[in-house]
């Protein structure tokens, strides 16, 4: 009788020396209790070893399936049918393919399982050629990748490459300002007018990079990168700098600075590409209601979606505005209304007054659509696009009942004033034709007496004098 | 040893044994020493806490507290471990004589769920030792892989364990079975695991929840009828223990399968 017996490194079958030894099946287990021993009962016949895990995992996957996979098919095919005798397998299910499909008895029995048993204990022993590492490391691997199988693993579904990509986006900006800082700040000491002109930095690159000393610029060509009146002015300043020389090696250095940055501002271009493509693969409905940027962010501050997808909607409207958050409590003061919801498109297109209701809205059906992502089976983004139409409405609703409010509700606009006549006649006033200071010509009773005893008094003076 | 079978009910005051009484001053927590079991560890402080030596030091499994002491020259990192999440923990607090897990001990795992005992085995197996954890379920699937990812000594298998001929070539023979399924038939899955996988002369420790056996029969008729339902398995029960106080109605029983036959002198 032949035993086949499947280990993760290979098939095994064992021919039984001693056939009579099966009868008794309760002593069975004493056979088997050094190598030595169970060398003497069993023996290995063939050993088909399988060249690597992806190949143990087609023929197991098959197994699992109730399918003889075509390796197993060659080596019962060359060695069961040689040798004309039943083949012995641990399941019954198993064995009842290999007859149907290859005309090979099969059995089952508790003899079978006791054997199975005794194989099992002396593995190490009975397969020599295997090192116990090497079996124990495709074990691991093999197992790894049957449940990966189970599973239904799908590598694209994986949330960590987008929490590791914001983390680097967020990075690059800041290594990014800080290269471009440092360039503006060298060539300037170089150049000081140049970054007066051009206020953007990778253009302020590329045409320091496309310069690079100060005398090249009167026969440099910087029309791709500058409009003309800006470059006649850079041209113009280039004679006129007052920046000090410097010498080939200093401006060297600063092209290669020059380069670094833009080789990183391409790179961060790219990634964002890359973000963008991530999110609407792992998360569409996501994407839809928030945008990829912020989608990602809290993805990132909660650790992976399934995590994010545990979060009640008021926490998911909040998150990101934890320190506010806990020190309003702390105080009992007003909490805050938004956190990273608030660099949402839909959010941020509202007037401030009404960015705390839409931001309670959308965190509601944001909510809904990261755990529709998160455990749904099927990746299509109509539930989001119907949600954000939803929102989109909602909001329109929210902006029409403002205007209103401004000229008063709707029950003061049904209360009319009572109607008052109140007759005004306009008259023309004088005061503003002349622009010499105003006296009125009728004068008070008192002064003009007084201003008459002046007046004698000065007369009679002035007549005393012409005399004398 | 006790000789035979002898149930040990609730109410067990705690043994004694428990490593040396350490008494370090309240405040900081000061270490107590190993426990009785091998791989099981105290720490003495405000409150006494059962720990195992991290695996994988610097990680929490699932949010528990790390303590770390210095024992000459480095840093060993343990992780608490809470009786009251896990039913081995709560056993070895009953004062259980044997949990048969010891460093370099092959472990088959059943109902493993997300690994938050698993993870404690295998911090007491050690890198010699090795953990099956079985578990059907997809999501508690999805986190036992995660975790095996982080610790090499855990092989995850997301089968179901009435039908151990599926998962046949992934396991070779192992010396515990420890089984936490809380399903009917529990003693049967156990039975075909330990038939294909346990060793003669290995153990096997089995977590009954009297609920979900028969909500109706009371909770030590539950557990008589499961221990004789062992015996006829060729399972030999050796202790049994309830849970009390970290749970209500469960009991542990430890036992050898086809032990080896006595050498009558």
């Amino acid at each position: 009788m032949l035993v086949l017996f499947e280990t993760s490194v290979g098939y095994a079958i064992f021919k039984v020396l001693n056939e009579k030894k099966l009868q008794e099946v309760d002593s069975l287990w004493k056979e088997f209790e050094t190598p030595e021993k169970a060398n003497k009962i069993v023996k290995l016949k063939h050993f088909e070893k399988f060249q690597d895990t992806a190949e143990a995992l087609a023929a197991f996957t098959a197994l699992m399936e109730g399918k003889i996979n075509k390796q197993l098919k060659k080596v019962l095919k060359k060695i069961v049918k040689e040798a004309h005798e039943p083949l012995a397998v641990a399941d019954a299910k198993l064995g009842g393919v290999i007859k149907e499909k290859l005309n090979l008895s099969c059995i089952h029995s508790p003899v079978v399982n006791e054997l199975m048993r005794g194989i099992r204990s002396q593995m190490d022993g009975l397969i020599p050629g295997v090192e116990p590492r090497e079996m124990a490391a495709m074990c691991l691997g093999l197992a790894h990748s049957l449940s990966r199988y189970r599973l239904k693993f799908s590598a694209d579904k994986v949330d960590t490459m987008i929490v590791q990509a914001i983390s680097l986006l967020d990075d690059l900006d800041k290594e990014l300002n800080n290269y471009i800082m440092r360039c503006r700040e060298w060539y300037g000491w170089h150049f000081p007018e140049l970054g007066k002109i051009i206020s953007d930095n990778l253009t302020y690159c590329k045409c320091l990079q496309k310069v690079g000393d100060r005398k090249n610029y009167a026969s440099a060509q910087l029309s791709e990168l500058l409009p003309e009146e800006v470059e006649a002015e850079v041209k113009a300043a280039a004679e006129i700098s007052m920046g000090t020389e410097v010498s080939e090696e200093d401006i060297c250095n600063i092209l290669h600075l020059c380069t670094q940055v833009i080789e990183i501002s391409e790179y961060r271009t790219q990634l964002y590409e890359y973000l963008q493509n991530r999110m609407m693969a792992i998360a569409p409905n996501v994407t839809v209601m928030v945008g990829e940027l912020v989608g990602a962010r809290l993805i990132a501050h909660a650790g992976s979606l399934l995590n994010l997808a545990k979060h009640a909607a008021s926490t998911v409207q909040i998150l990101g505005a934890e320190k506010a958050l806990f020190r309003a409590l702390k105080s009992r003061r007003d909490t805050p209304k938004y956190g990273l919801i608030y660099h949402a498109s839909l959010v941020g297109q509202t007037s401030p007054k009404h960015k705390g209701k839409i931001s309670r809205m959308l965190a509601a059906k944001t909510v809904l659509a990261i755990r529709y992502d998160a455990f749904g089976e099927d990746s299509s983004s109509a539930m989001g696009v119907e949600n954000r139409a939803k929102l989109e409405a909602r909001l329109r609703t929210l902006e029409d009942r403002g205007i209103r409010k401004i000229s008063g509700t709707g029950k003061a606009l049904a209360k009319a004033e009572k109607y008052e006549h109140k007759s005004e006649v306009k008259t023309y006033d004088p005061s503003g034709d002349s622009t010499l200071p105003t006296c009125s010509k009728k004068r008070k009773i008192e002064e003009v007496d007084k201003e008459d005893e002046v007046i004698e008094k000065k007369a009679k003076k002035a007549k005393i004098k012409v005399k004398g | 040893m006790k000789p035979g079978f002898s149930p040990r009910g609730g109410g067990f005051g705690g043994r004694g044994g428990f490593g040396d009484r350490g008494g370090r001053g309240g405040g900081r927590g000061g270490f107590g020493g190993g426990h009785r079991h091998e791989g099981v560890f105290i720490c003495r402080g405000k409150e006494d806490a059962l720990v195992t030596k991290n695996l994988v030091p610097g990680e929490s499994v699932y949010g528990e507290k790390r303590v770390s002491i210095a024992e000459g020259d480095d840093k060993i990192e343990y992780r608490a471990w809470n009786p009251f999440r896990s039913k081995l923990a709560a056993a070895i607090l009953g004062g259980i004589d044997q949990i048969h897990i010891k460093p370099g001990a092959k472990v088959l795992y059943l109902g493993a769920a997300s690994g938050t005992t698993v993870s404690h085995v295998s911090d007491i197996v050690g890198p010699d030792g090795l953990v099956y954890a079985v578990e059907f379920s997809h999501r508690s699937g999805r986190d036992l892989i995660n975790l095996a990812k982080k610790r090499t000594n855990i092989i995850p298998v997301i089968e179901d364990a009435r039908h151990p001929h599926k998962y046949r070539m992934l396991i070779a023979m192992v010396d515990v079975i420890f089984a936490d399924v809380a399903q009917p038939d529990q003693t049967r899955i156990v039975a075909l695991n330990a038939h294909t996988f346990l060793r003669n002369g290995g153990h096997f420790v089995i977590s009954i929840k009297a609920n979900c056996i028969d909500s109706t029969a009371s909770a030590e008729a539950v557990f008589a009828s499961e221990v004789k339902k062992m015996q006829q398995e060729n399972m030999k029960p050796q202790e049994q223990l309830t849970l009390e106080p970290y749970e209500r109605d469960h009991a542990v029983v430890v036992g050898v399968y086809r032990p080896p036959p006595k050498v009558k002198n």
